[in-house]
Parts: C-alpha cells; sequence; structure tokens
C-alpha cells in the first residue's frame, strides 16, 4: 500500500506551486480604515524590485466585482478598509519582497467611517462608494447599501392582526474568520500570448471571467488552472489574488506567486456579521401565522457576494415552517470594515440562529414543547414555502425526529435544545461533465469541481465508474483546467455532489450511445467491463478501450430560478438543504462556561456516495458548528481587526470538541451535498440548550461573558 | 550561514540565515509537508520531529537546529503504522495539517505504547484541522496503538 501524498505531505497545494523565475509578492496594505489615497512614492525601491500601483493599471478596467463592480485591482483615489490593497511588490525571495514594502512612503487623508451595518444606511454614515453601477437585479435601496432583497407572502406585515400571541428579539451573529490552513495562494504568469493562473479557488470559472473583463481579453486567453486546496470553506470564493498577481506579472513580463500571510488572511474575507429583528406570531394552540424578519449583513467595503447573502440569509430565517403571512426585508450594507464573502453555512448560520431562537421564544411563551411547536409547523411534501415553491422531499421531520431521539428529548427536556432547517443550494447554476476514453484505454472524467479536501474525486469517479458500469479504478480525474474541463457554476452552496452526480450520469448515457454506435449495436444491448465494450448475447463483438481511444461523452445539467428582489417570489432552490441538531449541555452560571453533553445532527444525505467522505463532511461541519457557536468571533476596534492571529481567535481543537453522533438520513432519488448542513443549526441547537438552561442568549458565539450577561438580563 | 543535520536518516547541509526558522529552511530545502499557517507555535501545521520529540519548527531558528536529527512525513516508510492507520480510516480531508498531526502522533506512541483516549487528545492538543477530522484522527491513532502492539 503506497500511502496517500497527503499524508506524507509531499501533495502540492496552490502555495507549493512554482516556475522557472517566478517572483514573489508582497501587498502593501492600508493602516487605515477610510482614508483618501493622496499620494506613494516609490523613489526609494532598489533597482529590481518590481512594483505596481495605481500608475500600472490606468489601461486596465478599473473595477471588479462577482456581483457589484467595487473592487480595484490596486487602490486609486481612496482605501476603504483596514488591509485595502495600495501597492504590490515583486522581488526575487520572499524577504526581499518584504524589505521593499517599507520603502514605500504613502500619504493618507483620514475620512470618517462607518462600522455597524444598521448606522451605515444613516443619513450622517459616510458614503462609501460614488458613481457605481449596479446590475438590474441589484435593489441598492439606502446609503451604503448594495442590495436590499424584499419578500413578501400572504399580508406580509398586517398578518400579525391575525395572531394571538407575538414574540419579537433581535439577535446577532458576529464576523468570524474561515481559517483555511492554507492560506490564499496565486501563481500568474503570460506565455504565448495569454494569462496563465495557477490558483487556490473554488471559482475558476469566475476568476476567468473577472479576469477577461479587467484585462480586456478574450476568455479564451485566460487559462485557470486550480491546485488542490489545504481548505477553503468559502474563502477561495471570487477573485481574491488573481488580479493582482495577473497584473504584476504584466509588468514584471515574469511569473509572479503571492502567498498571504495568517495577519493578511482576516484582512481579506470574512464572514459577514449580521444582525436580525424577529417577530413571530401565532395561534395560542401553537399554529405560526405571521413572521417578518429584518436584517441588516454587514458586507464590508466591498460587495463581493453580499448580495446574494442577504437573499439566502433572509429566505433562510422564515424557518422550514408553513407560515400563511411573511415579511422579509434583508440588507447587504458597505462598511469600512475588511470584505465579507461565501462562508460555510453560506447565510443560513445567520439566520437559522435568529429565527430557531425565535422560535424557542414562542414555544416557552406558549407553553408548549419546542419539538411539538416545529412538528406542528413544519413544511410538508406539497405545501408552499413563503417564495411560492412547492416543497417535495420533505425530510425535515425526519431530521428533527432523529436529532430529539439522540438527545432522549421525550425523557425531559432540561438543558436542551433543538433546532431544524432549511438552505438553499446555488440556483439558477449549470454544471458539465466529460467521459473521455484516453489513449491507453482509461476512462477519464472531466470536471471543474474543486479540490479542498472533501474528496470529490472520490466521489466522482465512484459516480462515473458506476454510472458506466466499471470499477472505480478504471476512472480518473483530469487536471483541473479551465481548457480542458467543461463549463460548471462554480463548487460552492455544496452543489457539486448533487449537480455532477446528474451531469455525469448524462456523460456516461452519451460515451455508451458513441460505443454502441462504434460496435453497431443499440446502447441497451451494450456491455462494458474493465476490459472493453461488448454486446449482450454477441461475444465475437468486442473491442478493447485502446481501441475506443477518443470517444468522448458529454453530460449537463441546468437548473432554471432565482427569486425576485421586491416580492421574494419564484425559484429560491432547486432542491434543499435540510437538517437538524440537537443539544444537551450544562452551564456554569459563575462562569458562563458551556459544557456540551451531548449533540446530534440529522442531515438529509439522499443517496450517500461515498460513505468515509459523507462522515468526514458531517464532523467537520459539525465541528464548523461548535466553532461557531461557543469560540469564534472576529473582535473589531472600529475598522481594526484585534485579534487577527491563531491565539486570538481560537478554532476548535480537539479539546473543544466533545464525543457527538450523527445521522446521515438517507432515500430519494438523488445525492445530495452535506458539506454545510450541521453548521447552521449546531449553534442554534446549543444555543437554545443553554436557553433552556436559564441563560437567554441573543448573541453569537456564546462566549462565558456573554453566557453570564444573559442569565443576568433575564 | 551552512547548517549541517540530519533530515530523515540522510545528512543535509542547508543555507539558512541567522533569523530563519527552521520550517523556512526545510521548506527552501525541499521539505514541504511541514507548513506554515499561524507562524507562532498554535497550529502545529509546521510539526517536525527532532530527535523524536515534536516541535514547532515555525518557532525554532535554523542555527538551532544544528547538528540535530530531524523527521519529517516525506520520511515516512509505506509500512508506518501510524500512517497506514490514518490512511485506513481516513483521518484526513485537504490533509493539510496531516504530516503534523501523524508525526505528533508517532512520538506519543512512542512514549506511551497504550494511550487511553484523554492522552491521545492532549498529545495532539496543539494541532489544529480545520476541515474538523478529529473523530477520526483519534481512531486512527487507537488502532496505530494496537497495531504497534
Amino acid at each position: 500500500m503506497t500511502l496517500d501524498a497527503r499524508i506524507t505531505g509531499r501533495i502540492e497545494y496552490a502555495q507549493d506551486q512554482a516556475v522557472e523565475g517566478m517572483l514573489h509578492a508582497r501587498i502593501l496594505r492600508s493602516p487605515h480604515a477610510h482614508a483618501k489615497l493622496v499620494a506613494i512614492n516609490t523613489a526609494a525601491l532598489p533597482a529590481g524590485i518590481v512594483c505596481l500601483t495605481r500608475d500600472d493599471v490606468a489601461d486596465l478596467e478599473p473595477l471588479y466585482g462577482p456581483m457589484v463592480k467595487d473592487q480595484p485591482i490596486v487602490a486609486r483615489d481612496r482605501v476603504r478598509h483596514v488591509g485595502d490593497v495600495v501597492a504590490a511588490v515583486a522581488a526575487r525571495t520572499p524577504r526581499e519582497a518584504d524589505e521593499a514594502l517599507d520603502l514605500i512612503e504613502v500619504e493618507y487623508a483620514e475620512l470618517p467611517g462607518a462600522f455597524d451595518p444598521v448606522e451605515a444606511t444613516g443619513d450622517s454614515a459616510p458614503v462609501i462608494h460614488e458613481g457605481l453601477e449596479f446590475p438590474p437585479d441589484l435593489r441598492p435601496d439606502g446609503r451604503n447599501v448594495c442590495h436590499r432583497f424584499r419578500l413578501r407572502s400572504g399580508l406580509g406585515r398586517d398578518g400579525f392582526a391575525g395572531a394571538d400571541v407575538v414574540v419579537e428579539e433581535t439577535f446577532t451573529v458576529a464576523g468570524a474568520a474561515h481559517v483555511p490552513m492554507e492560506p490564499h495562494a496565486t501563481l500568474a504568469y503570460w506565455a504565448d500570448g495569454r494569462l496563465h493562473v495557477i490558483t487556490g479557488t473554488q471559482t475558476p470559472f469566475n476568476v476567468r471571467r473577472d479576469l477577461a473583463a479587467l484585462f480586456r481579453i478574450p476568455e479564451d486567453m485566460i487559462r485557470v488552472l486550480v491546485a488542490p486546496m489545504g481548505g477553503s470553506f468559502g474563502a477561495k470564493t471570487f477573485m481574491r489574488l488573481e488580479a493582482v498577481t495577473a497584473a504584476l506579472a504584466r509588468k514584471a513580463g515574469r511569473p509572479v506567486r503571492t502567498v498571504l500571510t495568517r495577519a493578511e488572511e482576516f484582512l481579506t474575507v470574512n464572514r459577514h456579521p449580521a444582525r436580525f429583528h424577529i417577530k413571530l406570531g401565532a395561534s395560542k394552540e401553537g399554529t405560526f401565522v405571521a413572521k417578518s424578519v429584518d436584517a441588516w449583513w454587514d458586507t464590508g467595503a466591498y460587495a463581493d457576494c453580499g448580495p446574494s447573502v442577504c437573499t439566502k440569509g433572509g429566505y433562510a430565517a422564515i424557518g422550514p415552517y408553513r407560515i400563511p403571512n411573511v415579511a422579509v426585508d434583508s440588507r447587504s450594507v458597505y462598511t469600512n470594515r475588511p470584505p465579507a464573502g461565501a462562508f460555510r453555512g453560506y447565510a443560513a448560520t445567520q439566520g437559522v440562529w435568529a429565527s430557531e431562537r425565535a422560535t424557542d421564544l414562542m414555544a416557552d411563551r406558549l407553553g408548549i414543547d419546542p419539538l411539538e411547536l416545529r412538528v406542528r409547523n413544519l413544511l410538508k411534501d406539497g405545501d408552499r414555502f413563503a417564495t411560492g415553491e412547492v416543497m417535495k422531499d420533505v425530510r425535515f421531520a425526519d431530521c428533527l425526529k432523529a436529532a430529539a431521539d439522540a438527545v432522549s428529548w421525550s425523557d425531559g427536556r432540561t438543558n436542551k435544545g433543538i433546532a431544524v432547517m432549511l438552505k438553499g443550494m446555488q440556483t439558477p447554476s449549470r454544471t458539465g461533465a466529460a467521459l473521455e476514453i484516453d489513449a491507453d484505454g482509461r476512462i477519464v472524467l472531466r470536471s471543474a469541481t474543486t479540490d479542498m479536501g472533501q474528496r470529490n474525486e472520490i466521489a466522482q469517479r465512484l459516480l462515473a465508474a458506476s454510472a458506466l458500469g466499471l470499477s472505480p479504478g478504471h476512472v480518473s480525474v483530469g487536471p483541473n483546467d479551465t481548457d480542458l474541463v467543461p463549463f460548471d457554476t462554480r463548487t460552492t452552496s455544496s452543489r457539486s455532489t448533487f449537480m455532477m452526480s446528474i451531469a455525469i450520469r448524462d456523460a456516461a448515457a452519451d460515451l455508451r450511445a458513441k460505443i454502441a454506435d462504434r460496435l453497431e449495436i443499440a446502447p441497451e444491448d451494450l456491455v462494458l467491463d474493465d476490459k472493453g465494450a461488448g454486446a449482450a448475447g454477441s461475444p465475437s463483438r468486442r473491442l478493447a478501450f485502446t481501441a475506443l481511444a477518443g470517444l468522448r461523452g458529454d453530460g449537463s445539467f441546468v437548473t432554471p430560478g432565482g427569486l425576485d428582489p421586491d416580492t421574494g417570489q419564484g425559484i429560491a432552490s432547486s432542491h434543499w438543504h435540510q437538517a437538524a441538531a440537537a443539544a444537551e449541555v450544562s452551564v456554569d452560571s459563575e462562569t458562563g462556561v458551556v459544557t456540551i453533553a451531548r449533540l446530534h445532527t440529522a442531515v438529509y444525505a439522499g443517496n450517500v456516495v461515498d460513505r468515509p467522505g459523507a462522515e468526514l463532511q458531517n464532523e467537520g461541519s459539525t465541528i464548523f458548528g461548535i466553532g461557531t457557536a461557543l469560540l469564534e468571533g472576529i473582535v473589531f476596534d472600529d475598522g481594526q481587526v484585534t485579534n487577527g492571529n491563531l491565539s486570538d481567535y481560537e478554532i476548535p481543537s480537539i479539546l473543544d470538541v466533545p464525543d457527538f453522533t450523527y445521522d446521515l438520513v438517507e432515500g430519494g432519488e438523488h445525492s445530495h451535498g452535506l458539506g454545510e448542513m450541521a453548521v447552521p443549526v449546531v449553534p442554534a441547537a446549543i444555543g437554545n440548550a443553554v436557553a433552556a438552561a436559564g441563560h437567554l442568549v441573543r448573541d453569537l458565539p456564546m462566549t462565558a461573558e456573554k453566557v453570564v450577561d444573559a442569565k443576568a438580563a433575564r | 550561514m551552512r547548517i549541517q543535520l540530519r533530515v530523515n536518516e540522510q545528512p543535509v547541509e542547508m543555507e539558512a540565515r541567522a533569523d530563519e526558522t527552521l520550517l523556512i529552511a526545510l521548506r527552501r530545502a525541499g521539505f514541504r509537508s511541514a507548513r506554515l499557517t499561524c507562524g507562532i507555535g498554535v497550529c502545529g501545521a509546521c510539526t517536525v520531529l527532532v530527535d523524536d520529540l515534536p516541535i514547532s519548527s515555525c518557532l525554532v531558528l535554523a542555527p538551532a537546529a544544528a547538528g540535530a536529527a530531524i523527521t519529517t512525513a516525506e520520511g515516512m516508510a509505506d509500512d508506518d503504522p501510524v500512517a497506514r492507520a490514518f490512511m485506513e480510516v481516513n483521518a484526513f480531508q485537504c490533509g493539510y495539517c496531516t504530516p503534523g498531526f501523524v508525526l505528533t502522533a508517532k512520538a506519543l506512541l512512542s512514549e506511551v505504547p497504550n494511550p487511553t483516549d484523554e492522552e491521545i487528545r492532549h498529545a495532539l492538543a496543539g494541532n489544529l484541522c480545520r476541515c474538523g477530522s478529529y473523530v477520526k484522527i483519534a481512531k486512527a491513532v487507537r488502532i496505530a496503538a494496537a497495531s504497534i502492539r
């Protein structure tokens, strides 16, 4: 048995990519949260140092961004957050590049900043961007608002008139750091008239499109190769280092590699801090009547995917419930903090925290068992969600029951909490896959799914082999190179196993048809084994795979949809991620320390493809949820991150992880992604358990101080 | 300055500045299983064994390791029982932290051949895995201990 390259350490991540003559880059960052960029003086730099400033990108498209073009490659006239990119240098060694940063003189004129997403919408707040062009589907309504998502169903807020009991509360979730063990890393070079980018990204096709727009060249002049990532969790989504590294390589006329430091990670992209005001109305028998969700998301200095986050978090906060009257107003707001973007549990973490804590407040008020209240109001097959979508393949009740049983819910609810969620998948989206027979007669899968440790290659080889009727060892996965792989929207939102399972089956059917055609037989008579192709019932008709070299089957899967930004009606998700969690805790009311006695997650997995991978993803996602629940929060002093290191910002170690259990709930026709199903429900279940213990926490993370204060506040 | 030491039982001569860390020097010499993550000795991604003890190579100056015998993950044989146990139970996801965990576990088992679950957890507390593979990592260490006995 040969050891896996991940064990011997021989695997080459993005940060390990190197080419001949490569220079090393470092980035000069703003120390101010908001300032005019008055002057940059690079005269002191020694010869041999290549420096990129605003003057070097004047011929390029000025701004980029996945949803709003608002971000410059290097600052032009202003810096908008601590850590904003002011200049970049490339040198022969990282040390020389580091030393060069100190020789650049920058003159700033400080401006007042906005550091709170509610205050930033007020009339006296500084305006962070001027003159932006927003795409037609966004609603930049209000000062510093880059998008406002609104949903109305039934009577909306007027529906509370029909409620016997109304509860309302404000909840918050702190910003968090992704902390991939490997930082962001990108290598770029220009050769043969093309731009080559080797990078750790979840979104190669978004990166290619945005680079093409920035450099004003056709997309086919750009090749993006995705290297394995040492974790990402949403951090390596959309353009990060690719633009600045490519621009630096263009100026240097040589390859350039950029690898971030740990401190820079905290200034590059984080999870959205969010504030929710939830109002829930019910009949005295415990039937939900109306719900309103008002949310403010701090998207930081650049929108990134903030508009999508406020949309998805807005409807996730409705919860998987039948509620006849719903109103959601969810705003993505610019502030002078580092940009916030995609983060494992994408927007559902914040929405589910607020929503499921409010559900327990209602249960308390009505004196109804929180499990009972949820089950009574859960969406069932055929019900309409607030977006108008008719629900199908619904497993919320199965997940809830599994979670409740695991903590012996029916034996008593002391110090126990429960939570359930619905989470959308990227919709609309498009996936392509191809299966090629190479010269050696092996099947090569062409797939753009990126590798950040989720074992996608294993799952997709299994899917392809099973669809073709071959053993998995006969299928390999080709390089993740935009020149070679069919288009795929991106590796996000736990969509890849679901989307790819369908596209790969489609590609396998196409390849089988082409092989059958070569054998001059009907596809249903085709029999494949690891040696080659034959016809059922006629042993003489046989071809080895090497004789079929060059044949290629193409497959695709497309999901239509999207929500109207003004009514919230439409198709939010082509299928729903469904999960529940239950927790039992003990709380030291003197110190505020929360100890998890029991924790169970139940996630709808559909058909499990790769069991070890599925287990690892759900275990990891549960542990991510524990971090969010109890440990993790970025602490800001205005625009400054004050805990941007792994001593002050704690992620769970093995000592923070209690024994926990889980169910992968199987069934249905499809395979479901489950890389982030547990993340949103774990904090809410723990929070409800802490509340059951008498500490009515409203804010994540539930640090000891907050738990003590929540007792005092009762 | 030139530093002579043994890495994975082979003599190695490395060029390093006096203020450079062992981690940087090792990586430049091609031993890239040791990795920089936190840079402050918290996460364990840079773990190597120095004379069989796990240390954070991001905290050690390269010259201080002169003459030492260093083990990195690249030096593990295919039949290494700890590495094989990690393979057997799939105790990794992205793999970035894995070499550090394997080396730390090897050091634990050479000192405590039959560790309790609590001893395993405490021994591994200086290694962080953001993918959250801890459940299977602890299982791998238990299996490795059993296979060595």
